[in-house]
């Protein structure tokens, strides 16, 4: 250690936060003043941008895109919670009853990110396409009508976001359960508290930080994401994220698209401190 | 931290920030009029300013080709061997001696646009010495000076001698001061007979509640904004190359009429779509379908009765560009009429040089001669097929996009937003 520096131990802490401070710095704070900046501006790629501080693009772009906005926040709540109701007995099973297994059933949660979630959620569409095997079997067994299909269907959405963010709720929820002292849950059995009892008093609130972050890592990404409801909706699933990028790069109207983006920020942000207060206060600790 | 630190570490945050926000406007050039950019930076070839109406003295080249061509195209687009390597290319660095880059960088007009923009607002050469863009966007960037204007009958003569009348004389671009075509297609109808009772022939069959009734939800049409408020005009009755905004806000009621029956607003996946049997009724370009029959030869394409839409891709050379002599060697080459044959051959498209057809069917017998049977079978079917040259019938009942201003534009995107987000 240098002599200045052994002078100054103090500053240790601060130097380790260099790198990682100047990459937010490079990659999110800058991004986001251009963000906010480019909504502030009036003009057309053609012939240019300027900043006018016009304030009331944010009005603006929520009067138009209110139905999507809602739906949006609708679709993202909805994925997080069928998330939790399969991921939570998941995590469960592996945390407590993985035994050895444990790393090849983490694997397996893991598995799908080796190919491209384009990929995977492309072959939904060939598996569920109206004539399809899967579809076109039932049908020509009589189970399901003509005219029925999946694909492009609000089932189809939300189904397909959930399946690519199960994994992220998975992955927290495990390791909250993980860490959890099982002779506590034996204690409370012990005491007479039935399995139902035991699980609600103690595992539940014991794993509540994994559930909280469970639900960010499927909220924030599921609200903004366009691709499920660009492959597998129709215009009637329009999310706000098909909107930002239809705004961005087909109409190049670049300000009404970055204050979509922020609002939608705004929007994830207010539901995330809801939604803390409403586990009260529980710290994010995983 | 204290109190006192965050209010000063807040202060600067904000000082900063409103610096940042003030830099960050994005700013063409200085311009004298504020309109177009002037194009005063490019000394490539000697080049001019603005949109003029006479082919011009100005104009580039007129010389020999000089440094290595860099030519930006859509995907499989031009002839290819085995080895993904373009022959056509390959015989003009043979036959000139310019070395060209050929790059598939295109992947749709608006966003390739928005990446070599700022270069064009700022005076710079982009990177690129052709690129070939949509007829409107050529339009546009016609508009905004943001192209070299080029002198066919000096630079580009085999363009005269063998292309068809159908590609003079293009609303996008009179005269092609700008720009030569470099292939076309139809946007018009393509329809699945297995899951369609009657024939389609007509654009009623596409909007028409009462009709369409019958297929709810296995209609597609496209999210591409020019070629679904055309077809909704060309229902209507009105020309879609001199709608007004009027016929835009028709066009726009026509098309939330239909929506409750349409599947989805489609890209490229439409094709997908009329493969798999999702799709009974949907527009459908020519190029695709054409390839589609060879695995499903009762897959239909029709150009309805009320017209369809005749796009084309064109060559143009951006402005400021570093090779201009040599882009515009490729751009007289590619209309000879044996290479115009071989890249039509094999990317199926509209050649803009009819003669072709005889060609094809020369390498038809060619191939038998060679006892190579398969090989003749499908250039014959190439070169008889309508979709790959169309009939005179079929080319007398097609439109042009309309090329849209500024304002137009943001309009009708914003009209045809709504029908496609729900």
């Amino acid at each position: 250690m240098p002599d200045w520096l052994r002078r100054h131990r103090g500053l240790v802490p601060y130097l380790f936060l260099v790198p990682g401070g100047l990459w937010l710095i490079v990659f999110f704070v800058i991004p986001m003043i251009t963000v906010a900046s480019v909504a502030l501006q009036e003009g057309s790629l053609g012939t240019g941008y300027r900043l006018t501080f016009n304030f009331g693009i944010f009005g603006e772009a929520i009067t138009r895109w209110d139905t999507q906005l809602v739906r949006s926040l609708q679709f993202g709540l909805i994925v997080t919670v069928l998330a939790l109701i399969i991921g939570y007995p998941m995590a469960y099973t592996i945390a407590f009853r993985g035994g050895r297994y444990k790393n090849i059933l983490l694997l397996f949660v893991i598995m799908p990110f080796f190919t491209s979630f384009i990929i995977r959620t492309i072959s939904w569409k060939f598996i569920l396409a109206d004539q399809g095997f899967v579809l076109g079997t039932l049908k020509d067994l009589g189970i399901v009508e003509q005219s029925f299909r999946l694909i492009a269907t609000p089932v189809a959405v939300i189904s397909g976001i959930t399946y690519n963010f199960l994994p992220f709720v998975v992955l927290p929820l495990y390791v909250a359960l993980e860490r959890i002292d099982y002779r506590l849950i034996e204690a409370a059995t012990d005491l007479y508290a039935s399995r139902l009892q035991a699980f609600l008093r103690v595992t539940l609130p014991l794993s509540i930080s994994g559930v909280f972050a469970a639900s960010l890592l499927s909220f924030i990404p599921a609200v903004g994401d366009y691709l499920n409801a660009e492959l597998l909706g129709s215009r009637n699933e329009t999310m706000i994220g098909n909107v930002i990028q239809r705004l961005y790069l087909v109409n190049n109207d670049y300000p009404q698209a970055s204050a979509l983006s922020l609002i939608l920020m705004l929007g994830i942000l207010v539901s995330v401190f809801i939604y803390r207060r409403v586990l009260r206060g529980q710290e994010l600790t995983v | 931290m204290n109190k006192h630190r965050t209010t000063t570490a807040l202060a600067a945050g904000a000082l900063s920030l409103s610096l940042l926000i003030a830099a960050c406007g994005i700013e063409p050039e200085e311009s004298d009029g504020g309109g177009a950019p002037s194009a005063g930076a490019s000394d490539g070839g000697g080049a001019s300013q603005g949109p003029s109406s006479a082919p011009s003295a100005d104009a580039v080249g007129g010389g020999e080709p000089e440094g290595e061509l860099q030519f930006a195209n859509w995907p499989l687009y031009i002839d290819q061997d085995d080895d993904g390597n373009s022959p056509t290319i390959q015989q003009f660095i043979d036959a000139t001696g310019v070395d060209v880059t050929y790059t598939e960088a295109i992947e749709d007009n608006t966003s390739f646009f928005g990446t070599i923009q700022p270069a064009l607002a700022a005076g710079d050469d982009t990177g690129y010495d052709i690129i070939v863009m949509t007829d409107w966007m050529i339009g546009n960037m016609a508009r905004l000076g943001y192209l070299e204007p080029i002198n066919v009958e000096r630079d580009v003569p085999n363009f005269l001698d063998n292309t068809d009348a159908t590609y003079l004389e293009r609303s996008y671009d009179p005269g092609n001061q700008y720009s030569v075509p470099w292939q076309s297609g139809i946007t018009g109808i393509g329809y699945n007979p297995e899951l369609v009772d009657e024939e389609i022939t007509s654009m009623s069959q596409l909007f028409d509640p009462a009709f369409i009734e019958k297929y709810c939800g296995q209609i597609g049409m496209f999210i591409e904004m020019r070629d679904s408020m055309s077809f909704a005009m060309l229902y209507n009755g009105v020309n879609p190359t001199e709608a007004t905004l009027e016929d835009a806000e028709a066009a726009q009621e026509t098309l939330l009429e239909q929506a409750p029956c349409v599947r989805d607003y489609y890209g490229n996946e439409y094709a997908q779509g009329l493969a798999d049997g999702s799709l009974a009724i949907t527009m459908a370009w020519s190029g695709d379908v054409f390839q589609l029959q060879f695995d499903n030869p009762d897959l239909q394409f029709v150009v309805p009765e009320e017209g369809a839409i005749l796009w084309t891709d064109n060559m143009a050379i951006p402005k400021g560009a570093a090779h201009p002599n040599a882009a515009l060697a490729m751009m007289d080459y590619v209309y000879d009429p044996e290479v115009a044959a071989q890249i039509a051959e094999w990317v199926n498209y509209i050649t803009p040089v009819p003669g072709a057809r005889e060609i094809i069917l020369q390498h038809a017998d060619e191939a038998e001669a060679e006892d190579d049977a398969e090989t003749a079978d499908y250039l014959r079917t190439v070169a008889e097929s309508p979709l790959v040259f169309p009939t005179q019938d079929m080319l007398d009942r097609l439109f042009s996009y309309k090329v849209l201003d500024e304002d137009e534009e943001r309009q009708w995107n914003e009209l045809f937003d709504e029908v496609v987000a729900g």
